[in-house]
């Protein structure tokens, strides 16, 4: 007997494994699938007579009673388990909170609640439409973009209408105004809401003619990133030539000023003196070596930068360059740049120098936003940053928190200056800019010199990690699993042998 | 009381009294540490040589998505673990009820005042309380690394919280099929057996005639979905209804075992 049903297992095994390697149900496979389901029927018929006592009343009260309340349990078993799958409840325990919306999200659906729906347009197969899906049912659930799903071959006049390219597009319409979303993830649908959003436009004086940073530029020393960034984020932009700059126009809501290479000539100082003077607003990214020729209007307001350039051994080797030369900031103050920033949120400034406060007048406020690590020291050798090897560290360097970023507010009567002042430039390039949290602390800063409420963390963009995650260095695992991985399986077995022992006394 | 009371004294001695207990522990924690420690290993060294200067260091893109502790580490020791258990349970499980037939001591404990029920839920419970301790001992190293890095704990809390809910499905099928035999490898390997074929189903999809509703069906019962979604940090009440369900009818149909051989002897 158990030959017969070993036979018919054989066959069944044949039967599908002709069909898996050939892909057709050809007469091989049918053939086993039936003399193999046959044995088996057999077989099991054969046993269940042979059974003592299978014909009596008392079998079949007891056969029933037993099947019965297994049938039950299963029963209930898969009514509770179809309860709990309706009600969608479920913890999300994973890192980054990733099937959680970031700030930023949340922030610019609650600005289109209402008035925004998203569509997914996807052929019926696609398994990219699942995570869209997934995200998309993310975002209905805040009740501020309902969302539907079309299927592609089926859609040939939004196709036409919205430009769509490929299946696994998102649409997400405010009106008549529409965001058609290629890719889409949680960064890109983000863009696209902010798009839509349109929040108060503000304008932006971007310095140019004494080396700035350039917001065309497209390769990885150019902002264009960084520019981008700002148009999404609701920012219009507009150049102030430094040589013909007498007076900073009155419509403006900040100047940002991308770490110029030559000083500034007199009159745009003197321009920017005055802005400042009436409550204007600044961004001012300082590059190690470079002398914008703000620096003494910077003093005046109580920031100074010592041209030093910051090491913190703390960060490693980082982007090919020297240890400690290109700082991963983990630090940061309470303050609203800051917000969302944590250590596990990491900020990287390839190159950066440090500040000095003081406060020009009692009531002025002046914050550190990023700190170094607490032994980081101050290298007067400016080009350690372009060779793979740190420079040599006085032996009266003293290890200190330097700040890297810092913000300060003037309340000057009825009005207040702001500035911003960044160490570095080269974290809000193209290479650098979406690494790590540099976009975040970037546009936080502008939000919040511009007096404008910043969307909280935003979504990553492009495919970075979220969180830098090191969980320990290669040395500390081997050690661990040498020390603790071999000595508990050791315990255990010296544990067995010792009751094994006991119990033959 | 005191009879089901003594029952599990009895069989927590038996369990920890053996040596078979200790190598089984052994062989658990030995396994998870070495494929643990490898993955974390693999995974520091891939994420230093993107970090290093030859690749350009945190320049964007240069870190692709997939390097992380959850798709580099977690995803990988949890498919590892899960298949590995599935071996190793029914190793623990096979004795449980088969050693009882095959001394005939199941008579003696029938003729206490211990109802059937009482017997199983005393033989499941006890099992359940090593399978537990199994995987606290093989959660020592993840959690030493994990909490070392200052990262993650709840996400190691959901991957321990679905190897456990594994553990004790898989240890469940096991017992309802030692249950059923008083041969010892015969109840391994049917456990074993069963514990695979409902692992993965998504090997059924490559057969055309297969219907959406077999393959939901089949994706619905199957093990691999459901412990899946805890290594992706997300704990579901559906996903833990359906552990707690599959026990549940192990154990209804380990009762009926007992009720089967009265009158089939």
């Amino acid at each position: 007997m158990p030959g017969l049903a070993l036979c018919g297992f054989i066959a069944l095994g044949f039967a599908a494994g002709a069909y898996y390697a050939t892909g057709t149900f050809a007469t091989f496979s049918k053939l086993n699938a039936v003399v193999g389901a046959l044995a088996l029927g057999v077989s099991a018929a054969r046993a269940f007579g042979r059974v003592r006592g299978a014909g009596s009343p008392a079998f079949r009260g007891v056969l029933a009673r037993g099947a019965l309340s297994i049938a039950l349990v299963l029963g209930a078993g898969v009514a509770l388990e179809r309860l709990a799958d309706a009600s969608q409840l479920q913890w999300d325990w994973s890192f980054e909170r990733r099937f959680e919306l970031s700030d930023g999200s949340r922030s610019r659906l609650a600005e289109l609640c209402g008035r925004a729906s998203a569509t997914l347009y996807a052929d019926e197969y696609d398994p990219r439409a699942r995570s869209s899906r997934l995200l998309l049912r993310t975002m209905a659930a805040t009740d501020c973009l309902p969302f539907t799903e079309q299927n592609l071959s089926d859609s040939a006049e939004a196709e036409d209408r919205f430009g769509i390219g490929s299946s696994n597009t998102v649409v997400i319409e405010v009106g008549d105004r529409f965001e058609t979303v290629g890719r889409p993830t949680e960064g890109t649908l983000y863009e696209a809401l902010s798009r839509l959003s349109l929040p108060d436009s503000h304008l932006l004086y971007v310095t140019r003619g004494a080396g700035e940073g350039n917001l065309s530029r497209s390769d990885g020393s150019g902002f264009s990133g960084l520019r981008e960034a700002l148009l999404t984020e609701g920012f219009r932009l507009r150049d102030l030539v430094a040589a013909a700059a007498e007076e900073i126009p009155e419509d403006a809501d900040a100047v940002l000023l991308l770490a110029p290479e030559r000083p500034l000539p007199a009159t745009a100082v003197a321009a920017l003196s005055a802005y400042l003077d009436r409550g204007g607003r600044l961004v001012i990214f300082l590059e190690p070596g470079a002398d914008s020729g703000l620096e003494p209007l910077l003093s005046e307001w109580g920031i100074t930068s010592p041209d030093e350039l910051v090491i913190d051994p703390a960060s490693g080797p980082v982007a090919g360059a020297a240890i400690g030369t290109g700082p991963l900031a983990f630090q940061y103050g309470s303050h609203p740049i800051a917000a969302g920033l944590d250590s596990g949120r990491m900020t990287f400034f390839p190159g950066v120098r440090t500040f000095k406060l003081h406060k020009p007048r009692p009531e002025d406020r002046m914050e550190t936003i990023v700190y170094s690590s607490g032994r980081a020291w101050l290298s007067p050798d400016l080009d350690a940053v372009r060779r793979s090897r740190p420079p040599e560290r006085p032996a009266d360097a003293r290890e200190d928190y330097f700040p890297l970023v810092v913000a300060a507010r003037y309340p000057r009567g009825d009005i207040e200056t702001r500035i911003v002042a960044f160490g570095d430039v080269q974290l809000a390039s193209n290479q650098y800019l979406r690494a790590l949290y540099n976009l975040d602390l970037v546009l936080n800063a502008l939000h919040w010199a511009a007096d404008r409420i910043s969307p909280g963390t935003r979504p990553k963009v492009v495919a970075v990690s979220g969180r830098l995650q090191l969980p320990l260095p290669l040395q500390n695992t081997l050690t661990m699993f040498q020390g603790i991985g071999l000595l508990l399986p050791e315990l255990l077995l010296v544990a067995g042998a010792l009751f094994w022992a006991r119990s033959r006394v | 009381m005191t009879a089901l009371r003594a029952l599990i004294r009895k069989e927590l001695l038996v369990l920890f009294g053996a040596p078979m207990a200790y190598v089984a522990l052994t062989l658990v924690v030995l396994v998870t540490a070495l494929i643990f420690f490898d993955h974390l290993r693999i995974y520091n060294q891939t994420l230093f040589l993107f970090a290093s200067s030859n690749m350009g260091g945190f320049e964007s893109d240069t870190v692709p998505d997939y390097i992380n502790l959850r798709d580099t580490v977690f995803f990988p020791v949890m498919e590892t673990m899960g298949i590995t258990l599935i071996g190793l349970i029914p190793l623990v499980t096979m004795r449980v009820f088969a050693e009882e037939r095959a001394r005939g001591t199941d008579e003696l404990l029938m003729t206490t005042a211990l109802t059937p029920g009482q017997i199983v839920f005393a033989k499941f419970a006890v099992t359940y309380l090593f399978v537990t301790i199994m995987m606290v001992a093989s959660f020592v190293y993840p959690a030493m690394a994990i909490i070392e890095g200052g990262i993650g704990a709840q996400h190691l809390a959901s991957v321990f919280v679905g190897l456990t809910l594994h553990s004790i499905a898989l240890a469940s099928i096991g017992l309802a099929c030692s249950a059923y035999t008083s041969n010892q490898l015969v109840a391994a390997v049917a456990g074993w057996a069963v514990g695979f074929v409902l692992w993965d189903f998504s090997w059924i999809t490559s057969f055309s005639f297969v219907g959406e509703r077999t393959i939901g069906f089949l994706d619905a019962i199957s093990l691999h979905l459901r412990y899946g979604s805890f290594a992706e940090g997300i704990v579901n009440l559906a996903h833990l209804v359906y552990f707690i369900a599959l026990a549940a009818l192990a154990a209804a149909i380990a009762r009926f075992s007992f009720d089967w051989r009265r009158v089939a002897g």
